[in-house]
């Protein structure tokens, strides 16, 4: 966990629930500040479209929720969480396809059920903690190794 | 990015006359690279320009300009081809044709007019050809994007470089009409093709960087750029009562579109999206930057709203070009009039393909744990001086919005006691945000 001193930058974004209109907008900030430091285009692509999948996972699933990035020289992690009614079978959400998405959330072209995968397939860690009516955490870490 | 304010071009194609500028804030604000600062009284451009002309068009005082080659040149006219943007077709209202705005300039005396339109078809055809051929690999950059507008091109390569290997390595058909003029004409006088220059009437500026400095190309076959606005009246007087019977024009409806938004994919057959205007392009770009998008094949960015024919040297207003290019693409059809066995001959030959691999991998700078420690402790420090900020985003400190302030500051380009509120809470105003 980066918390403590090693947690040199983080930054909360507030993620409201069926906010269609407002969501990324946390993931487009991460994907500002991650350039302004300086990391590479492909370390922050891969981080933007974690942050994006899981922003959106909370927007269309989630209750209210937020995104925090924490940053540190060789670290960046996000937490994501939200207080929606969880993931009921975490094994199956990780599988690509499986989608619980309304057809509403497919009318606008979400709902692939490619959000979790996703996730996992781009970040180097990922730890989900979510049970039936306990919202859901997302830790999803990245390492960086200067060549 | 810091470093990035130092490593400006050598040449601007967008010059501040400070003559007539009065130091007001608009330019500064529309930048989209932030790359204006107001400096003494005078707006200044100090960081990257991608030549948008967002600048040029909200002053007020038309103190903000475009720079292009200036006018043709009536001198040698013998060696030079003029190729027009198919803008140029649409600036004349209802009754004149495109063949009649060609003839218009051989007219005015040049021997050489190459049409582009017709290229265009035969470049939606390229484009299909290697979409298709490359969209499978799993490693496949999804969704290509258009080499087509410079401004896009610039954009993506200062603010979104991970994308540039979603730019096919396809020369675009402005380039593609001055490398074959020349062939044509070296092989028909037996001179050497860099004997004859190629003038583009073009509707906006960034062409100039295309030819001096191209992204996409090592060398670019351009050898002037010459606003369409420059020529209008003179080629106005021409046009009328052209009466020679001579076919310069070849294009259908789908060449003709091109000057406008959604004009370029409307001859190709793949799932294509069209985005014109700077800001919605920029947030495409985020959003396929963040992975999004990746069921569409193609996306034809334009950064003027409507496509080319909002570009800042065209003369007739935009919606009323666009009502006229309708109409012209309704009397010309939409079949297509080229040969796809043709274009992909051509294309097996690697006749589309440019000269310079064009970032296929983005360009990774392997930055030490060090220096990201130095943006780290940049970025705090820009928090910590944006803390004491207001945020009423007002620019009368000379920048644009107190975010760029607070990193102006950190990087000592300017000082904390630029901005107004600041001082006034030294003088215990309120400045709470």
């Amino acid at each position: 966990m980066v918390r403590g001193h090693m947690a040199e930058v983080s930054k909360r974004f507030i993620i409201k629930a069926r906010d269609f209109v407002r969501a990324g907008e946390g993931s487009i900030q991460v994907q500002g500040l991650l350039k302004s430091i300086g990391y590479g285009p492909e370390l922050i692509r891969r981080i933007s479209i974690c942050a994006y999948e899981a922003e959106m996972n909370v927007v269309m699933h989630g209750g209210d929720g937020e995104l925090l990035v924490m940053i540190e020289p060789e670290r960046i992690v996000l937490e994501v969480s939200d207080d929606g009614p969880g993931i009921q079978d975490i094994e199956l959400a990780l599988q690509e396809g499986y989608s619980t998405a309304t057809p509403e959330h497919r009318e606008m072209g979400f709902g692939a059920g490619m959000g979790l995968p996703n996730i996992k397939k781009n970040a180097d860690t990922l730890d989900i903690q979510s049970g039936n009516g306990e919202g859901t955490h997302l830790t999803i870490g990245f390492t960086l190794n200067p060549g | 990015m810091p470093e990035k304010m130092n490593d400006t071009k050598p040449v601007r194609y967008i010059q501040i006359n400070e003559s007539l500028c009065n130091g007001c804030v608009l330019c500064m604000k529309a930048c989209p690279t932030k790359a204006i600062r107001v400096r003494e009284g005078k707006a200044r451009i100090e960081g990257v320009c991608i030549d948008c002309c967002e600048c040029v068009r909200v002053c007020p005082r038309g103190a903000v300009q475009a720079i292009t080659s200036g006018r043709l040149d009536p001198t040698d006219k013998d060696h030079i081809i003029v190729s027009p943007s198919t803008v140029l077709y649409s600036q004349f209202g209802d009754d004149v044709l495109p063949n009649d705005v060609l003839l218009g300039l051989k007219r005015m005396g040049f021997g050489y007019i190459h049409d582009q339109s017709y290229t265009s078809e035969i470049f939606n055809l390229a484009v299909e050809l290697y979409i298709k051929e490359n969209r499978d690999r799993s490693d496949a950059p999804l969704p290509f994007i258009s080499p087509v507008c410079p401004v896009v091109v610039s954009l993506i390569a200062y603010r979104f470089q991970s994308l540039l290997n979603h730019i096919p390595p396809l020369v675009t058909p402005r380039e593609i009409v001055a490398r074959e003029g020349k062939l044509r004409m070296a092989a028909r006088h037996g001179k050497n093709g860099e004997a004859f220059k190629v003038v583009h009437i073009t509707p906006c500026p960034s062409k100039m960087i295309c030819m001096k400095e191209s992204i996409l190309q090592e060398h670019s076959y351009l050898d002037a750029a010459v606003g369409i606005n420059a020529i209008y009246e003179e080629l106005k007087r021409n046009i009328q009562d052209v009466e020679d019977d001579i076919v310069l024009h070849h294009s259908g409806g789908i060449g003709l579109s091109w000057g406008m938004s959604g004009g370029e994919i409307s001859g190709v057959d793949l799932n294509c999206l069209a985005v014109s205007g700077l800001q919605e392009t920029i947030r495409y770009l985020e959003k396929i930057e963040m992975g999004l998008l990746s069921n569409i094949e193609y996306v034809e960015f334009r950064a003027c709203t409507e496509g080319c024919l909002g570009g800042s040297f065209t003369v007739m207003d935009k919606y009323q070009a666009k009502r006229y290019l309708q109409k012209l693409i309704r009397m010309f059809g939409v079949e297509r009039r080229v040969k796809y066995g043709y274009v992909k001959k051509l294309y097996e030959k690697g006749w589309f393909f440019t000269d310079k691999a064009v970032a296929s991998t983005p360009e990774v700078t392997h930055l030490s744990s060090a220096d990201i420690a130095k943006g780290i402790e940049r970025l705090k420090r820009i928090e910590g001086i944006l803390n004491l900020l207001p945020r009423k985003e007002c620019g009368a400190c000379g920048c644009p919005d107190c975010e760029t302030f607070a990193e102006d500051v950190a990087d000592g380009r300017t000082t904390l006691d630029q901005c107004v509120f600041w001082k006034d809470q030294e003088r215990k105003w309120d400045m709470r945000p």
